[in-house]
């Protein structure tokens, strides 16, 4: 009796101490990474590569989400705003959400899944074949050779991604008013224009470089902390998506609530 | 193999920030970005906007750069680029305006001798032009509402007592109220002429809500004359029916904007009171001489007079502060 | 030399070592012997520098391992070499640059000196000519070897090796086996072996240590191993699970050979 009563404080308990010990194990991973980085000579042959691999092999599938979002975006605007209110406010609601929402959060979504399970992925197989110990005895330091390079390249190429894709989204949604709503290309970018502030481009050029930091981050920090085999690799990726897209979620909103 | 990854890095990297940077300059300035500065002063800005649009003649001739309140709090200081060959008239100020009912508000550079009003502020500095914010209409409902608590207030005093100095003073209020109702009546017709590429219901309500405010002024027109004039009698029977003329106004005014009605319904009440009272005043055996004695009266009367024309000379000076109309706000 | 003084290590509330001790001399290979999963790696671990006791003293070279800064033990890492179980050779790289990656963090070292020496690693372990090749494209035995050039090529004082020969078929082994006494003979390395194969244990091991309940519980040549009457032992060496596993009263016992007592 007197232990069912404990129970739900033992849960509560198991939880609140899972969660401190995650916090200690990424401050510990981070900082040192960050220490890390003075480590010069081990990571900058690695930048050039990292940054290709998640920054250029990222951008056909952003560009390809951001046409699409941009066709749709196009359409729903031009079906809400009937009646009232000029349809030149689709170019407004375009531009707007693509460049403050819909561009940095989607794209930053896609690649945790892409960047985020990838890097995941190859530094858990790394960790549990005894290739990170094997870094460490050949004298690399694992963060400075594995982490700093990835998430600096998140870091500096993720606002590239994005901005690219808001580029592509936005002229998705301009063709589609053109071919499918009528609109005229002076309607639709007087619109865009309406509203727009050069401040909007930072907020997503910010928004980009913290989802770049969290996505790689979360794929460096749960694939370094992999255990078991195959299975193990598995468990870390989809852990290391799930938690970067909440990060994401959450941080949109913190940015939103810091930045506007 | 190297090299080609890292000329595609370079590539995209530049690509990237290309599309920026040259994306976010035409989304701005449209690529005819003005290169000429001009500045304009003036007490309120309404909810103008950095990178609101910079019209000439009904052109679109630049930007509002920045906007900022003079360290001195006296001026809102307001930064345009324009388009160089522009040729600024002589004598030309910037009126801050609604560009349309969705709140964008503009900045028109004008010929300041074809708006007397709003006030326009002449701030004395070298090239800077005289600015002056549109009022709006939320703002003129405002103004209506407190109007005709005013009013209340008046006539509640002049149901209790009524001398020949209260009726002094009322012609006084008359006279006021004749000059406030050509200024909003004048106010109306700037609005409407603001907004006349606008729905016509709007405009529309515009012309009646100025139309009201004339036709108001002619009856305080001759309400003026019935309080100089000799006969008492007359003047009564005048009174009537000015005072059923002003309700049919108001009548107008409430069912042309249902912003306004609430406000209306009141002057209306007000009007229909005052009505009461001088029906009252037409008995002979009426409270006339019992009122005459009565000081207090009077000092109230007048105070509540002051605060009126107070109010009224501040709608006079800032007419912005009272007059608002934006369907987002 | 290598020397471990009574080592604790535990992971969350599994005791792996409990109070280990060990010494290896110069020159000497050691093999350190057990069942899977009772910690050999984790003892390995511990002298490369890549664990830290919970309690006790790592020393290889005269250097307290725990307690030397990055830079220090990336120095010593160098005179220390490490073959892993499963070689951990970098997929993404071919042969010759996973051999050369130690090379490279040796100041001093430019390209052609790197190529220089891989190709002499890769013909010391009989991989000649494969440098081009991945790991993938390698075959078991391959990949070990590469591995031991890996760890031969900035020419280490010590090698560890863990469990060199799991998964090689007998022939195989004896070839790994080979390639461990060539080392110590040819290029006079420490090296220490963590093994369950007593074959191969017997073959290149100069003094063979049982790790059992976390602690040295036998240490001897081979030949005072195949005479001890240590009932852990016999069990592990002749594969008697019942032997092994049976709990026996004779548990606190002294042995002879110039090996360590049991909890020393």
């Amino acid at each position: 009796m007197f232990e069912l009563l404990l129970r739900p404080f033992a849960a509560v308990g198991n939880l609140t101490l899972a969660g401190l010990g995650t916090m200690g194990r990424a401050w510990t991973l981070f900082s040192g990474a960050a220490a890390s980085v003075r480590n010069t000579d081990i990571w900058t042959p690695h930048l050039v590569p990292q940054m290709a691999r998640i920054g250029v092999a990222s951008v056909p599938i952003a560009l390809f989400i951001a046409t699409f979002t941009g066709i749709v975006m196009s359409l729903q605007a031009s079906y809400t705003l009937t009646g009232a209110i000029p349809l030149y406010f689709v170019g407004t609601l375009v531009g707007k959400t693509m460049i403050l929402e819909l561009g940095p959060v989607l794209t930053g979504l896609i690649l945790a899944g892409r960047v985020g399970a990838n890097i995941s992925a190859e530094l858990g197989t790394m960790r549990v074949t005894e290739q990170v110990d094997a870094l460490e005895t050949l004298a690399y330091d694992p963060l400075a050779y594995l982490v700093v390079p990835r998430v600096l390249a998140g870091v500096l190429m993720f606002p590239i991604v994005v901005l690219l894709a808001i580029s592509i989204g936005i002229l998705a949604g301009w063709f589609t008013a053109l071919q499918l709503l009528e609109m005229s290309s002076s309607e639709f970018v007087k619109g865009l224009r309406l509203y727009f502030a050069p401040w909007d481009v930072w907020f997503a050029a910010i928004k980009s470089v913290s989802f770049g930091a969290v996505v790689t981050g979360s794929g460096c920090f749960y694939g370094l902390h992999t255990e078991g085999g195959a299975e193990g690799v598995g468990a870390s990726t989809t852990r290391a998506v799930v938690v970067a897209c909440m990060i994401i979620v959450c941080l949109d909103a913190f940015w939103a609530a810091v930045l506007l | 193999m190297e090299r080609k990854r890292e000329v595609m890095v370079g590539f995209v990297v530049v690509l990237g920030l290309a599309v920026a940077v040259v994306g976010s300059m035409w989304l701005r300035d449209g690529f005819n970005r003005g290169q000429t500065r001009l500045q304009t002063a003036a007490t309120s800005v309404g909810a103008l906007v950095p990178g609101a649009l910079v019209k000439f003649r009904g052109v679109t001739v630049g930007r509002v750069e920045s906007i900022a309140v003079l360290p001195s709090g006296e001026a809102v200081m307001v930064d345009m680029r324009i388009r160089p060959e522009l040729v600024i008239p002589a004598n030309a100020g910037v009126l801050l305006a609604p560009e349309s009912m969705f709140g964008e508000w503009q900045a028109e550079i004008l010929d300041r001798t074809e708006f007397g009003l709003p006030p326009f502020l002449d701030y004395p500095q070298e090239g800077v032009l005289p600015g002056a914010a549109l009022p709006d209409f939320s703002r003129l409902t405002a103004t209506f509402d407190q109007i005709a608590r005013n009013l209340t207030t008046i006539s509640d005093r002049v149901e209790v007592a009524f001398t020949e100095e209260t009726a002094l003073n009322l012609k006084g209020v008359i006279d006021n109220m004749s000059v406030v109702s050509d200024l909003l009546s004048e106010i109306i017709e700037q609005q409407s002429q603001r907004f006349e590429t606008l729905a016509d219901g709007v405009d529309e309500s515009a012309q009646e809500l100025g139309d009201a405010a004339r036709a108001a002024r002619l009856s305080f027109e001759r309400f003026d004359s019935l309080l100089t004039g000799a006969g008492v009698e007359q003047m009564f029977a005048d009174a009537g029916e000015s005072l059923s003329n002003l309700r049919n106004i108001t009548g107008d005014v409430g069912s042309t904007m249902t912003d306004l009605r609430e406000a209306a319904q009141r002057v209306d009440a007000t009007f229909e009171r005052m009505e009461t009272v001088l029906t009252a005043l037409e008995d002979p055996e009426g409270s006339l001489g019992r009122l005459l004695g009565d000081p207090a009266f009077a000092e109230g009367a007048l105070g509540a007079l002051n605060e009126f024309r107070g109010l009224l000379a501040d709608i006079q000076r800032n007419p912005g502060r009272y007059l608002r109309f934006s369907v987002f706000e | 030399m290598i020397r471990l003084v009574d080592v604790h290590k535990a992971f969350g509330a599994k005791q792996v070592l409990r109070g280990f001790s060990l010494d290896v001399r110069d020159g000497e290979t050691s093999a350190i012997v057990g069942p899977s999963g009772v910690g050999k790696s984790v003892l390995l671990k511990h002298v490369a520098g890549l664990l830290r006791p919970d309690s006790g003293s790592v020393f290889v070279d005269s250097q307290s391992v725990p307690d030397l800064d990055i830079g220090e033990l990336n120095r010593l890492r160098r005179r220390v070499g490490y073959v892993f179980q499963f070689a951990a050779l970098f997929d993404s790289m071919t042969v010759a640059r996973n051999v050369g990656m130690g090379l490279r963090r040796i100041p001093g070292w430019d390209g052609k000196r790197i190529a220089g020496r891989v190709e002499e690693c890769l013909a010391l372990v009989d991989l000649e000519g494969m440098g081009a090749r991945y790991p993938s494209q390698l075959s078991g035995g391959q990949r070990k070897r590469a591995g031991l050039a890996r760890a031969i090529a900035p020419s280490p004082k010590f090698l560890l090796y863990d469990e060199p020969t799991t998964g090689l078929d007998p022939v195989t082994t004896a070839v790994i086996d080979r390639l461990i006494l060539r080392m110590s003979d040819e290029l006079g390395v420490t090296a220490l072996v963590v093994t369950h194969d007593m074959t191969s244990a017997y073959r290149v091991a100069d003094r063979i240590t049982l790790l059992h309940d976390g602690r040295a519980r036998f240490t001897g040549t081979p030949s005072e191993i195949r005479a001890a009457g240590d009932r852990v032992l016999r069990g592990f060496v002749e594969g008697d699970p019942d032997l092994f596993f049976a709990s026996g009263s004779d548990d606190e016992m002294t042995h002879e050979g110039g090996g360590y007592q049991n909890g020393a």
